[in-house]
C-alpha cells in the first residue's frame, strides 16, 4: 500500500528496470465487482443544482463511458470523485467500504486517478520534469537531481504506454499537442504499474475527453494502454464526446442530462442513436443536417489561391465558390491549421498570389485586413487563440466589428453592440446569464458558440473553420452544423479543417487532402468512404477515378 | 445577418440572483479602505483634515502624479509598464527650462517642443517593446537611464530658476478657479487639478467609451486572441507608450509650473507612485484589469495617506514603510478574496 512517505519509491524496481515486461502476468480479471459504487450524490452552486441524486458505479475489468451534453453535470461527478469539490451528499464505496475524499490526496490514496480535458504541463521544462512533475525527483544527497535516472525513468513510463518517438529530454513547447497529451497521459502513470497487479495501488482511471487533441494514430496507442489496464483488473471511466470511440472500447455506458443519470446499459444493448436521443432527450434524424434542396453551391468563384507558400504549407492552389463547403483532410502537422492561418494573414507569406472576387488580388494580409475583407475565422484552440477570456460574451463577439457598430469612426455605440450579440447569440443558440457575462465563466460548447457568433456579424464571404465541434458535446454540434448549413445557403463560402473525417465527408462539397504541407488531392464528398480518405491521408493514393482534378 | 427563419427560444436565462456580499466586498474593498481611512484622519484631525480647503490641497498634490498615472493605466491595459515615465518628466521640464533660457523660445513654443519631447520618448519605447520585441520592462529601464543621462547632460546637473521661468507658468501652477469662501476664507479650485481632471476624462473617455480602448483591453486579455480577431496589435502597443510619453511630458511641465524651477531629478519618483496607483485600482476589477476610475482612487489613497500622516506630524521616512505596506495589504487582501471565491 502506498504509504504517502517520501522514503518509498514511487516507482517500483520491478517495473522500472524491466519496462518490456508488457505480456507477463496478467492477472485474471474479477470481473464483475463493483470497485467502486457513487450513490447519492448531489451538489448545487448557489442553489442551483448542477447534480441531482446521481449514481454510478465502475466494476473491476470495465471501460465505463460517461457521456451528455456539456452542462449535463459530468464535470461535477468527476470533481467529487477527485475530491476538489465539496458535496451537498454523496456515498463513496471503494471496494464496498464507505469513503469520504475531501482532498485530492484522499483520492488518490483510495487508487483514483485522473487525466483531464485541459493540457496543464509546463511548456518550458522538459518532457522528463513534466512527467515526474508531481513526484519527488531522484537526487544525490538529496540535493541534486540525477538527470539520467530520471530521463530513464521517463522514456520507460512512455515506453510502457507504447510511446518510443518522443525524448524524454525534448522540450515540452516543442512537442506537437497530440504529443503533449500523450506526455500528460504518461504522467498519470507513473508510480503505477500498467502490466501486472500488486505492485500498483491505483484502480481507477477517469479520463476526461483524453482523445481530443490525438490524431488516430495517437488515439490507438491510448486505446491500447486502456486495452492492459482493463486486462489487469481496472475500471476506466472515459468520458467523450465521440461516440464512434465509445463503441469501439467501452463495457457499459452511463448517459447524463441535467443533471441526473438517465442510464447505464451495457453498450451492445444500446445504439448511437439511442445515446444521442438520451443525451439531448429528443431524436436527431441524422448527426450531419442535409442541404436544403434546391440550394447547391453557386458558380461565382469566391476566392482563388495559387502557389500559396509559407513556412508550413508548400505550393497550395485551390479555389472556392459562392456557398460551397470545402472541407480540409490531413494529419495532424500537415499543414491544414497552417493553411486557414495563411489565408487568414496569420503568418507571413512568403509566395503565391489569393485573389477574392470582390477585392481583387491581395497584397499583404494581416488579421485585420481579412475581416476588413469579409473573411472571418474560428480558430483551433478557442481558449488560446479565439476569445478574451476576462471580457464579457459581447465585447467578445463585437471585437472584429467594432469600427462597424460604433458611433463616428471612434466611439462605442454599447446599445447597438448589445443587440448585435444578443440576436447572434441568439442565432446560435448561445447559452448564457446575458451577453454581459465574462466568457470564462461559459461551457466548452457555448465559448464556441461565442467564437461563431463573432464571425458572423457582417455575414462573411468566406469562413475558415478549424476544428469547429472540437470539445463540444452532441447536441451543441448539431446546432453548430446546422448553422454551418444555413450560412453555406446564403453564399458564404466556408473552408472548414477537421480530424473527424465523418465529419467532412458529412458537411462538405468537396475536400483536399493534405499532407506535408501540401495539397496532395482533392476529392468530391460524396465519391469517397472514410477509409479510403484516411488512406489518402496517410498518402496512399487510390484509384486514380477517385481523385479529381476540378 | 443570419436569419431568423428558425424559431429561435431566447436562451439567455434571468439575470435575477441573489446579491453576493463577498463579490460586492471584493469590488469594493479598496474604496472601503479608502473610507476608513479618511475617518481615522478625520477623527484625528477633525479641524484640519476634513475640509474642502484641505481636500482640495489634496487634489493638488497628487494632481501631478495623477496625470502619469491615468497615462500608465493605458499602458498597463495591455499587461505592459513604462518605467521611463519619471525621468521622462524631468527630461522634459529640463528642455522647457533650457529652451526659455538659451532659445530664447516663446512660452508656447517651449511648451509644444516639450511635449513633443515626451511623445517622441514615448514612440522610442513603443518601437522597442512593440516592433523590436524587448519586455516592456528592459526597454524602459533602459530609455529610463538614457533620459536621466539627457536631462543631466542638457542640464549641466544644475536647476534651472529664478526668472527664466516666466511668470505666467509660475502663476499656473499656483493659481485656480476661485469658488467662493468658505468660513470666511478664500476657496480656489487649483489649476493643476483642473488639468488633472482634463487628462482623467480623456483618459476614462479613450478606454471606456472608444474603439481604441476596447481593442487595448482586448490585447491584454489575450494577444493572440485579439491579433486573429483583427487587432493590429503592435501599432496599438505603440500608441499606448506614445500617449504615456505624453502624459510624463505634461506632468513635467506641471511640475516645473508648480516648483517655478526645472530640476533634472526632480520627476523622477513619479513612476513607482503611479504604477503603485494602477495596482492599487486594479482590486477593484473582477477581473484585475486596470481602470482609470480606479486608478484615480489609487492616486487619491497616496495622497490622502501623504497629507493625513503629514498632519498627524509623522516622519516622512516613516510614511513610506507604511504607504508601502498599505499597497501591499490592499493588493493582498483582493489576491485572497479572488482565491477564496
Amino acid at each position: 500500500m502506498r504509504g504517502g512517505g517520501p522514503d518509498i519509491p514511487t516507482l517500483s524496481p520491478a517495473c522500472s528496470s524491466e519496462p518490456m515486461a508488457l505480456q507477463s502476468i496478467d492477472h485474471p480479471p474479477d470481473d464483475g465487482a463493483a470497485l467502486l459504487a457513487v450513490t447519492h450524490a448531489s451538489k448545487s452552486y448557489h442553489g442551483v443544482p448542477a447534480l441531482i441524486d446521481a449514481a454510478l458505479e465502475l466494476r473491476s475489468g470495465e471501460v465505463h463511458a460517461l457521456i451528455g451534453e456539456n452542462g449535463a453535470g459530468k464535470s461535477t461527478l468527476i470533481k467529487l470523485l477527485a475530491g476538489v469539490l465539496s458535496p451537498d451528499s454523496i456515498e463513496i464505496r471503494v471496494r464496498g467500504r464507505l469513503m469520504q475524499f475531501h482532498h485530492a490526496q484522499d483520492a488518490f490514496d483510495a487508487g483514483l486517478r485522473f487525466i483531464h480535458q485541459e493540457l496543464n504541463t509546463i511548456p518550458t521544462l522538459s518532457v522528463a520534469e513534466n512527467i515526474f512533475l508531481s513526484q519527488p525527483y531522484p537526487t544525490r544527497a538529496g540535493l541534486f537531481v540525477r538527470w539520467r535516472t530520471l530521463n530513464q525513468r521517463a522514456a520507460d513510463v512512455l515506453a510502457r504506454l507504447g510511446v518510443h518517438h518522443i525524448s524524454p529530454r525534448q522540450i515540452m513547447a516543442r512537442l506537437s499537442p497530440g504529443d503533449q497529451m500523450l506526455v500528460k497521459i504518461a504522467s498519470a502513470f507513473v508510480g503505477d504499474s500498467i502490466t501486472s497487479a500488486g505492485d500498483s495501488t491505483a484502480w481507477v482511471y477517469v479520463m476526461d475527453e483524453p482523445t481530443a487533441a490525438l490524431t488516430g494514430q495517437e488515439a490507438a496507442m491510448l486505446f491500447d494502454v486502456i486495452q492492459r489496464l482493463r486486462r489487469r483488473g481496472c475500471a476506466i471511466l472515459y468520458v467523450s464526446h465521440r461516440l464512434d470511440e465509445i463503441f469501439e472500447i467501452a463495457d457499459r455506458v452511463t448517459v447524463m442530462r441535467d443533471g441526473r443519470v438517465v442510464t447505464t446499459a451495457a453498450i451492445e444493448d444500446t445504439t448511437p442513436a439511442d445515446l444521442i436521443r438520451l443525451m439531448t432527450g429528443r431524436d436527431l434524424q441524422q448527426v450531419y443536417p442535409a442541404r436544403d434542396p434546391g440550394t447547391t453551391a453557386g458558380e461565382r468563384l469566391l476566392l482563388d489561391v495559387q502557389g500559396l507558400t509559407t513556412h508550413a504549407i508548400r505550393d497550395v492552389s485551390f479555389h472556392l465558390r459562392e456557398g460551397e463547403i470545402l472541407g480540409i483532410a490531413g494529419l495532424s502537422g500537415s499543414g491544414r491549421t497552417e493553411l486557414l492561418r495563411a489565408l487568414m494573414g496569420a503568418d507571413r507569406v512568403l509566395g503565391g498570389t489569393l485573389r477574392l472576387s470582390r477585392a481583387g488580388r491581395l497584397q499583404k494580409l494581416s488579421p485585420a485586413e481579412a475581416w476588413r475583407h469579409g473573411i472571418a475565422y474560428v480558430p483551433e484552440e478557442r481558449r488560446s487563440q479565439g476569445l478574451i477570456l476576462s471580457r464579457s460574451v459581447s465585447d467578445n463577439i463585437t471585437l472584429p466589428h467594432l469600427r462597424d457598430l460604433a458611433r463616428g469612426p471612434f466611439f462605442l455605440n454599447h446599445q447597438r453592440e448589445r443587440e448585435t450579440s444578443q440576436m447572434l447569440g441568439k442565432a446560435v443558440r448561445l447559452q448564457a446569464r446575458s451577453v454581459e457575462q465574462i466568457t470564462r465563466q461559459l461551457s466548452g460548447g457555448n465559448q464556441q458558440k461565442t467564437v461563431f457568433a463573432r464571425a458572423l456579424v457582417r455575414s462573411p464571404q468566406i469562413l475558415l473553420l478549424d476544428e469547429p465541434t472540437r470539445g463540444v458535446d452532441v447536441g451543441a454540434k448539431y446546432d453548430i452544423y446546422t448553422l454551418i448549413r444555413q450560412i453555406s445557403a446564403r453564399g458564404t463560402g466556408i473552408i472548414m479543417v477537421s480530424s473527424e473525417l465523418p465529419e467532412l465527408l458529412g458537411m462538405c462539397d468537396r475536400i483536399l487532402v493534405m499532407r506535408e504541407g501540401r495539397v496532395i488531392g482533392a476529392v468530391k464528398a460524396g465519391d469517397v468512404t472514410e477509409e479510403q480518405l484516411l488512406a489518402l491521408c496517410y498518402g496512399e493514393i487510390p484509384h486514380a477515378n477517385q481523385l479529381t482534378t476540378d | 445577418m443570419p436569419t431568423s427563419s428558425q424559431p429561435t427560444e431566447i436562451t439567455t436565462k434571468s439575470d435575477s440572483r441573489p446579491v453576493q456580499w463577498s463579490r460586492l466586498l471584493r469590488s469594493f474593498g479598496t474604496l472601503i479602505g479608502f473610507l476608513v481611512i479618511v475617518a481615522f484622519f478625520s477623527w484625528q484631525k477633525p479641524n484640519t483634515f476634513l475640509n474642502v480647503r484641505n481636500w482640495l490641497n489634496i487634489t493638488q498634490q497628487v494632481s501631478i502624479l495623477g496625470v502619469v498615472a491615468f497615462t500608465m493605466t493605458v499602458v498597463m491595459v495591455l499587461n505592459d509598464f513604462d518605467l521611463s515615465v519619471g525621468t521622462m518628466a524631468s527630461l522634459v521640464g529640463i528642455v522647457l527650462g533650457v529652451l526659455l533660457r538659451d532659445g530664447q523660445s516663446s512660452l508656447p513654443a517651449a511648451i509644444g517642443a516639450a511635449l513633443i519631447v515626451g511623445m517622441v520618448g514615448g514612440l522610442l519605447n513603443g518601437i522597442l517593446v512593440s516592433y523590436v520585441g524587448i519586455s516592456p520592462f528592459v526597454a524602459t529601464l533602459g530609455t529610463l537611464t538614457m533620459f536621466n543621462g539627457l536631462a543631466l547632460y542638457i542640464s549641466g546637473g544644475t536647476t534651472i530658476f529664478g526668472r527664466v521661468i516666466p511668470t505666467e507658468l509660475s502663476d499656473f501652477g499656483r493659481g485656480g478657479i476661485p469658488l467662493g469662501t468658505v468660513a470666511e476664507q478664500q476657496v480656489v479650485l487649483p489649476n493643476l487639478t483642473i488639468v488633472a481632471l482634463i487628462v482623467l476624462v480623456i483618459a476614462w473617455i479613450m478606454l471606456e467609451q472608444t474603439v481604441f480602448g476596447r481593442r487595448l483591453y482586448a490585447i491584454g486579455g489575450n494577444m493572440e486572441a485579439a491579433r486573429l480577431g483583427g487587432v493590429r496589435v503592435r501599432l496599438l502597443r505603440l500608441l499606448a507608450f506614445v500617449i504615456s510619453g505624453l502624459g510624463a511630458a505634461i506632468a513635467g511641465l506641471m511640475l516645473v509650473s508648480r516648483l517655478a524651477s526645472a530640476n533634472p531629478t526632480q520627476g523622477d519618483g513619479l513612476m513607482l507612485n503611479a504604477i503603485a496607483a494602477v495596482f492599487l485600482g486594479m482590486t477593484m476589477s473582477e477581473e484585475g484589469e486596470p481602470h482609470v476610475l480606479g486608478t484615480l482612487l489609487g492616486v487619491l489613497i497616496l495622497g490622502v495617506l501623504a497629507n493625513g500622516l503629514t498632519q498627524l506630524q509623522i516622519d516622512t521616512y516613516i510614511q513610506q514603510i507604511l504607504t508601502g505596506g498599505i499597497i501591499i495589504l490592499a493588493v493582498t487582501l483582493s489576491s485572497l478574496s479572488r482565491r477564496s471565491s
